[in-house]
């Protein structure tokens, strides 16, 4: 979706609003990787947390044009 | 718990971080490159409507926001000035009639009478006479002409269909000919202007589809680009200095504002229930149909 998003008269970038659900998202995507000890095999742990972040927005930009 | 070997985890992590970037960089050419502008405008051509002649209006026969359509009577200027008028131009073409029937009349028995009665100059005297006064006849059908004119347009009429706009008019007002009194919100003429940033500018042309988001909200109107500006003003240089010279504003040479430039959108179809309004905010997006901007986000 290309446009803004009207919430109650403040408009906003859609993209601000993807990455807001994206960062709900990977908390939620941090929180298993942590259980399943898969930061293992991570060398970076805030570098590979940011780039999965960029992802998960990216994700959910393709999700919502689909959608809208 | 073991940790995996460093390389293995470089590895893992700079390939997920590669694919971070990727996606950055599509997501900037989608939000940043598409071709859509927050800066619409509804606009429509409206018709600055004057009377002809001049006068006292008489009558109003419409009422401000009233839908018109053409042809439609909107006042009436004093007409018996014209009346009066068109009297006196049918009195001159009665007298000029006469006075042309007089003269043809006297032109030919000069012309019928034998040599020795009358001269030959006076024979050319009276056939002059007589196109003179025929001249006059039609000058006087002429004036009758303008006068029935005036008369008519002292009735003043809708040009197109539209919505009257900012009207305030009351009998006893004087109106001038040519001073516009009156603006018709043409309703067969509304259009969008995208104020489309320069650097958004490339790969649309003419016959693109666009859709339409009124800041009102409500369903989206769907439209085709029908043109581009060729121009618009230099906002960085005085038209005209003191000095003849060209007077340019010193600008930052590292932050740049891109110009807007005016896309012009035809509507093709406007929802029902949507009811547009000259000025209104609007928000555009445009699809070019070569691949590229703003087609896909990925």
């Amino acid at each position: 979706m290309i446009g803004e998003i009207d919430l109650f008269g403040v408009y906003l970038p859609p993209l601000l609003v993807w990455a807001l659900i994206a960062q709900a998202l990977g908390i939620g995507v941090r929180r298993l990787m942590a259980a399943a000890g898969l930061y293992r095999y991570v060398w970076h742990r805030p570098l590979f947390d940011f780039s999965v972040l960029i992802i998960l927005t990216g994700l959910v930009s393709l999700a919502m044009n689909r959608l809208f | 718990m073991t940790t995996a070997s460093l390389p293995f985890r470089l590895l893992a992590t700079l390939v997920v971080l590669l694919a971070a970037a990727l996606v950055a960089s599509q997501l900037w050419d989608y939000y940043m490159d598409a071709p859509w502008t927050r800066d619409g405008r509804v606009r429509a051509d409206v018709v600055d409507l004057a009377p002809d002649v001049s006068g006292p209006v008489v009558q109003v026969f419409v009422h401000d926001n009233q839908v018109v359509h053409e042809g439609d009577k909107l006042f009436q200027i004093d007409p018996a000035r014209f009346t009066l008028a068109v009297q006196q131009a049918q009195a001159a073409v009665d007298r000029t009639r006469a006075a042309m029937q007089q003269a043809k009349s006297d032109a030919a028995r000069y012309a019928a009478v034998s040599n020795n009665a009358a001269s030959g100059l006076s024979r050319d005297q009276a056939s002059a006479t007589a196109q003179e006064a025929e001249a006059e006849y039609n000058l006087a059908l002429a004036n009758l002409g303008v006068a029935e004119l005036n008369q008519r347009r002292s009735t003043v009429y809708a040009s197109v269909n539209g919505v009257i706009t900012n009207f305030s008019m009351r009998p006893g007002d004087y109106v001038t000919a040519g001073k516009p009194v009156l603006a018709i919100v043409d309703s067969d003429s509304f259009y969008v202007d995208a104020y489309l940033e320069e650097t958004k500018m490339r790969g649309i042309s003419p016959g693109d589809a666009a859709k339409i988001t009124l800041m009102q909200g409500g369903p989206a109107i769907t439209g085709h680009v029908s043109g581009i500006a060729a121009g618009i003003a230099d906002v960085e240089r005085t038209p005209t200095s003191a000095t003849l010279l060209a007077d340019v504003n010193p600008t930052f040479t590292w932050v740049r504002l891109a110009a807007r430039i005016p896309v012009r959108v035809e509507l093709d179809h406007v929802p029902d229930g949507v009811k547009l309004v000259a000025g209104m905010t609007c928000t555009v997006s445009i699809t070019p149909r070569d691949t590229g901007n703003g087609q896909a986000a990925q």
